[in-house]
């Protein structure tokens, strides 16, 4: 069978999303139109199994927390980029030892990153 | 020697930097002499490249400095061109300009601006002699624009006055009407030569047809260009103001160089103009109606400097009428000439003003006959030059120019011996007035009467043994003589001339017409004698009642309020209309509902996205759906 | 390469000279660094003409001549950064780093030759750069504009990315080599993919350099970074930015202007107007000079339209003319704000008397910028409009021609105010470090105004 792409052969699928669109506004529309509101302090006030609330669920963090989770996250995902060297270590240590030194550069720039954090104290939580 | 042309504007330069620089620390006598000093290394260059160009079989030379524009297939060196045409204005740019740097020592003594002056003087200097050697139209160009400049730092040298900082500002406005023409020219000669270079063109533009639109074109957009520059109708009005300068100012720009780079435009496109009879009938017409305009207005002036701008719009009508009826070489020859009795003039007048503590009307001087006698003397002779009496250089020019414009049309040719008449009546009524009678100014001034010092007494006698001999470099062979000029330019208009044909008039024509021109001047000037010098006739106050005619000359033919009422007035109306109505209401409108229809549409979005940075993407993502609609149409 | 491999090391030493307190040391450092990265650019010059990396980049004398005058560029920066970071924070070093580090990925910028290359440099500039904008922590306007940046930046990377994903879908690779040989080896048959992916890669390139209609981050960025940070960005940035746009469309879409060429007609009109109207109306000078900067990108994607044979030559002298006169005028904007605390046009009033070697620079600055003639911008103008004259967009130049006039309104604003009207005011005080950079640049606009061959041959 011959593969003919067109825009027409996309058609149903177009029809597809409108109804689905469709559905889902007219639905939302209806009964916000239809329904019954009441308002009350009952009403509004947020369901927690039946126990009183207690305090604002928003609490701040501390900003501490943010430097520390980017910093680990930043570590953590140059890790992956040892994977595809690994990965291919046995074949590169036949040409020589340029793979070896290509990633020594590279922790090597890493590390002067984490030096640099540690003589920041960026990690340093008080 | 030739090689060294690029020296030539360097001196200057190098001039204006010492000045320009040192003005707050350097002493005047050495500002003086460094103005005056490279002007002069210039005339020596000048002079040697004169002579070598003279005795040389070669008459052309382009030298190339370096190149200085190269896009695509426009090429643009900065290069100078020799020639007869260029030497001689070289000769008249640097020569007086270095007269009349001598002559500002003396006449700027007192000015706490001194060395200002004189590095704008030689700024001057250095754009005129660009505008004189450039070999392409772009390097004329900035010549062009760079005296437009000076000229106009120059006009308004005394900005304190709001007065002349607004005449100032007219000669610019009125300058770049023209420079636009000028401008748009270039295009066009680019567009249709490939080329701005004038050895690349010329050659091109012999082969073509005459009349052709597009050369009708372009010579009348030069021709604008030189209106604004040489001060012709429409654009002379700034002329007269320009008065508002320092003496030496309007000597050097406004009477002798600057002014004159029009008619060295044409002249230097010459074939160009050829080509063009349509551009060449306006031309005649109009200069002969601006010397004939000017003439009216000038008699009836009372301010020395006045009288010697119109008479200079009046005298640049005539070199145009000479270019328009093909005289290209009396044209030039009148350039000349001009040049060393006009800039004479000048001095002279601003000899008298120093003289009379900085009095410029007439009618508050007369009798300074014995107590200037240098200065009288020498603008004795300045006046007969220019009044067109025989031997003197003005005769000369002015014959050849009338002589062609008499075998081109008789009318013409007798509108302008009219006009040479009224020529030699307002200036031997300026020299009467001067000169005669009794002194009519205070008896403060009167007892600080004094010759000037050497300084500017020295410029004065060269200028006026050049007005007096100026002419015999051109004689015309009616009278025996072998018009040495005409030979030496030969090269610079031959592709012309075989177009157009040698002149025939015969001789006896030619005598009959000097005559006439000739009796015309004496009869004048003999007039103006018994009005101003027998009877001590004197021009009356401003509130005295005048008949109708000095009226109107008096009041310059009211083109100033002419022009204000015709352009000025309109404009302002129109931009009061733009201004409060398509500014206001739809610029305005525009912006400031810009500006809320963003607030507003910020407003509206606030319950979807947070602030303004959301209808900023939101924009964005319109766009990006306009092109991609726009990529899906034209896949 | 090793332009690049210098200025990371720099960066880095820099940073730990920081570290251990040689403050005195930072400026000096920075300083020898860009100048040995600049020679080091030019020894390069003409050395390379096959892609290095395995393809991934290429130095030619294009990416020679643009890193050039990149880090000629920062290196005036810097020189007019002499106490200007002090007064803002303590962390000094870290912005002298963070400012290499976004001039490295310039660097990438210009001398990539494949698409992963384009994007990573792009990311190194522009995470850089977000960073910098915000550098004045306790000052609202600095946040907000650090996070406006940030946000649409972010968002614009993204159909930058999705575009270079179309065009790998495409043609199967980054290449740039192989996009050209995929386009030329069958140009009606290229892949709708393919132009959906120009068109997002124009999305994502346009947004980096500001124009309309993906500048509105431009005017309050502009605004709220430190005007140091600003200079930076409207010059150095956007030079790579129309350095890298010009080296993918000269390179690889150019068999395919007859598609793309309209839009970005569209867009350089858009630019021009919006650029230049909104300039009109600002009584600022900051903001007057980031509108302008729209409208200067107007002028640029000129080059990038009319794509010839001189095109990278023109863009890289109009780059060239802006940054130094941008680079003046932010200049005499940092003394101004500094000592009056304000940049109005209405604190400009009377300059002349007081500074008037100032005024003077910053009056060659104003022309150059204006595009008058005898200024380098006059060349750069004046090449941009032949070079689109000459591909018939007759249209366009007469509007931008048009548009130039509106340009010379505003900034004769600014030289009026100096000149030609008085106000009791006190004398600036210029540092030497200042008055080299202004009596410099002033002199190489001048001096490319007159003799423009002497960087046009770069290329």
């Amino acid at each position: 069978m011959e593969t003919q792409t067109s825009a027409i052969n996309y058609l149903p699928i177009v029809f597809q999303m409108l109804v689905a669109l469709g559905f889902v506004v007219l639905t939302m529309v209806l009964t916000h139109i239809i329904g019954p509101k009441r308002k009350s302090k009952e009403k509004l006030s947020p369901f927690e199994s039946g126990i009183e609330v207690v305090g604002n669920a928003r609490q701040p963090f501390s900003i501490k927390y943010f430097l520390v989770a980017i910093l680990f996250v930043l570590f953590d995902i140059e890790v992956i980029f040892m994977y595809p060297w690994a990965v291919n270590f046995r074949e590169m240590s036949l040409e020589g030892f340029d793979g070896l030194i290509e990633m020594l550069v590279f922790m090597g720039t890493l590390l002067l990153g984490f030096i640099y954090i540690i003589k920041k104290k960026a990690l340093d939580w008080e | 020697m030739i090689n060294l042309v690029w020296l030539i504007p360097l001196f200057p330069l190098i001039g204006f930097l010492i000045n320009g620089l040192g003005r707050s620390f350097l002493p005047k006598g050495a500002v003086g002499f460094i103005g005056s000093l490279t002007v002069f290394l210039s005339f020596a260059v000048s002079l040697g490249i004169f002579f070598e160009l003279n005795g040389s079989v070669t008459k052309s030379f382009t030298i190339q400095l370096f190149d200085w524009i190269q896009v695509g297939n426009l090429s643009i060196p900065f290069s100078f061109q020799v020639d007869p045409l260029s030497s001689l204005m070289l000769l008249i740019v640097t020569g007086i300009g270095f007269l009349i740097h001598v002559y500002s020592i003396g006449y700027m003594h007192h000015d706490t601006g001194f060395a200002k002056f004189f590095s704008y003087l030689n700024l001057f200097v250095f754009f005129m002699l660009l505008l004189v050697l450039g070999s392409n139209y772009v390097v004329m160009f900035i010549g062009w624009e760079g005296v437009g400049l000076c000229s106009y730092l120059l006009i308004g040298f005394w900005f304190s006055n709001p007065a002349y900082a607004s005449a100032a500002k007219k000669a610019f406005v009125m300058n770049r009407i023209g420079d636009l023409g000028f401008l748009i020219a270039i295009f066009l000669i680019f567009n249709t030569f490939n080329s701005v270079e004038f050895a690349k063109v010329f050659p091109q533009a012999a082969s073509l047809t005459a009349g052709s639109d597009v050369i009708t074109l372009i010579t009348i957009l030069l021709f604008v260009g030189a209106t604004g520059k040489s001060a012709q109708i429409p654009l002379f009005t700034w002329l007269p103001d320009a008065m508002a300068g320092p003496t030496p100012v309007s000597a050097l720009i406004h009477a002798a160089t600057m002014v004159t780079a029009g008619i060295y435009m044409i002249a230097r496109s010459n074939i160009l103009f050829t080509l063009a009879p349509f551009t060449l009938d306006i031309i005649a017409v109009v200069g002969l109606a601006t010397a004939i305009l000017a003439a009216l207005i000038a008699i009836t002036q009372t301010d020395i400097k006045k009288v010697l701008a119109y008479s200079t719009v009046s005298q640049l009508g005539y070199m145009f009428l000479g270019l328009g009826v093909g005289a290209y070489t009396g044209a030039f020859f009148h350039v000349i000439t001009h040049a060393f009795f006009k800039a004479l003039l000048f001095l002279g007048a601003g000899s008298v003003i120093h003289a009379v503590s900085n009095e410029q009307d007439m009618r508050s001087m007369g009798g300074l006959k014995s107590k200037l006698p240098v200065t009288f003397y020498t603008m004795l002779m300045g006046t007969i030059a220019i009044s067109g009496l025989p031997p003197f250089s003005g005769f000369f020019s002015k014959d050849e120019i009338l002589a062609h414009a008499y075998e081109h049309s008789k009318l013409l040719w007798l509108i302008g011996v009219i006009g040479a008449m009224f020529t030699a009546f307002y200036m031997f009524r300026m020299l009467f007035l001067t000169f005669f009678g009794k002194f009519r100014g205070t008896t403060e001034q009167q007892a600080h009467l004094h010759e000037s010092p050497a300084s500017m007494t020295f410029p004065l006698i060269v200028l006026a043994v050049l007005s007096i001999i100026g002419g015999f470099i051109g004689v015309p062979e009616a009278l025996h003589g072998n018009h040495w000029l005409a030979g030496f330019l030969e090269p610079v208009f031959s592709a012309s001339e075989q177009r157009t044909g040698a002149s025939h008039l015969d001789h006896s024509t030619e005598y009959i017409l000097m005559t006439v021109s000739v009796i015309a001047a004496v009869v004048a000037s003999f007039i103006a004698y018994l009005r101003y010098a027998r009877n001590n006739h004197v021009p009356v106050p401003d509130t005295a009642e005048r008949t109708a005619f000095a009226n109107v000359s008096y009041n310059k033919f009211y083109i100033d309020e002419i022009y204000d009422a015709l352009i000025t007035k309109p404009l302002n109306i129109l931009s009061g209309f733009f201004y409060r109505i398509v500014d206001k209401t739809f610029i305005d409108g525009f912006v400031n509902g810009l500006g809320r229809a963003t607030a507003e549409a910020g407003k509206g979005l606030r319950l979807l996205q947070t602030g303004n940075i959301g209808f900023y993407i939101f924009i964005m993502i319109a766009g990006i759906v306009a092109l991609l609609v726009y990529g899906f149409y034209n896949i | 390469m090793s332009v690049l491999i210098t200025i990371s090391l720099l960066a880095i030493l820099v940073l730990y000279l920081g570290l251990f307190k040689a403050k005195k040391a930072l400026l000096p450092v920075s300083i020898l660094g860009l100048l040995g990265a600049l020679s080091l650019s030019f020894y390069e010059w003409g050395s390379y003409a096959q892609p290095i990396y395995n393809g991934m980049m290429l130095f030619d004398n294009f990416a020679a001549a643009f890193s050039g005058i990149t880090i000629l560029s920062t290196l005036l920066i810097f020189l007019l950064s002499k106490d200007y970071f002090e007064r803002i924070s303590s962390n000094i070093a870290e912005y002298y780093t963070v400012i290499l580090f976004s001039l490295a990925g310039i660097i990438v910028m210009v001398s990539y030759h494949n698409l992963t290359m384009l994007f990573i440099g792009i990311e190194i500039m522009s995470v850089s750069l977000y960073i910098l904008a915000g550098i004045k922590k306790r000052d609202f306007a600095s946040n907000e504009a650090a996070l406006k940046y940030f946000l649409m930046g972010a968002f614009s990377t993204g159909f930058l990315l999705f575009g270079i994903a179309l065009l790998y879908g495409a043609s199967g690779s980054f290449d740039l080599l192989e996009i050209r040989n995929y386009i030329l080896s069958a140009p009606q048959e290229v892949s709708p993919l393919f132009y959906g992916g120009i068109l997002l890669l124009i999305v994502g390139l346009c947004f980096k350099v500001g124009a309309a209609p993906f500048h509105f981050w431009a005017p309050d960025v502009y605004e709220g970074s430190p005007s140091l940070i600003t200079a930076y960005m409207s010059t150095v940035v956007k030079t790579a930015g129309f350095a890298a746009f010009l080296r993918l469309f000269l390179f690889c879409f150019s068999p395919l202007s007859e598609f793309w060429s309209p839009v970005l007609v569209t867009l350089a009109a858009l630019s021009l107007l919006i650029g230049n109207i909104t300039a009109v109306y600002q009584q600022h000078f900051k903001r007057m000079l980031a509108y302008s900067s729209i409208s200067h990108v107007g002028y640029m994607l000129f080059a990038v339209i009319s794509l010839n044979g001189s095109s990278d030559t023109s863009i890289f002298v109009y780059a060239a003319a802006y940054s130094i006169a941008s680079i003046m005028a932010f200049a005499a904007l940092i003394l101004l704000q500094r000592q009056v605390g304000t940049d109005s046009f209405d604190s400009f009033n009377g300059l002349a008397r007081k500074n008037p070697f100032l005024a003077l620079t910053l009056t060659v600055a104003m022309l150059s910028l204006a595009g008058i003639p005898l200024t380098a911008g006059f060349i750069g103008k004046f090449m941009m409009f032949t070079s689109a004259l000459s591909t018939y967009h007759t249209y366009l130049v007469l509007f931008a021609v048009l548009n130039a006039a509106i340009g010379i309104f505003y900034y004769f604003r600014v030289i009026v105010a100096m000149y030609f009207k008085e106000a009791d005011r006190h004398e600036l005080i210029v540092s030497p470090y200042y008055r080299l950079v202004l009596g410099l640049s002033a002199a190489a606009t001048i001096l490319l105004g007159v003799y423009p061959e002497l960087i046009s041959r770069l290329i």
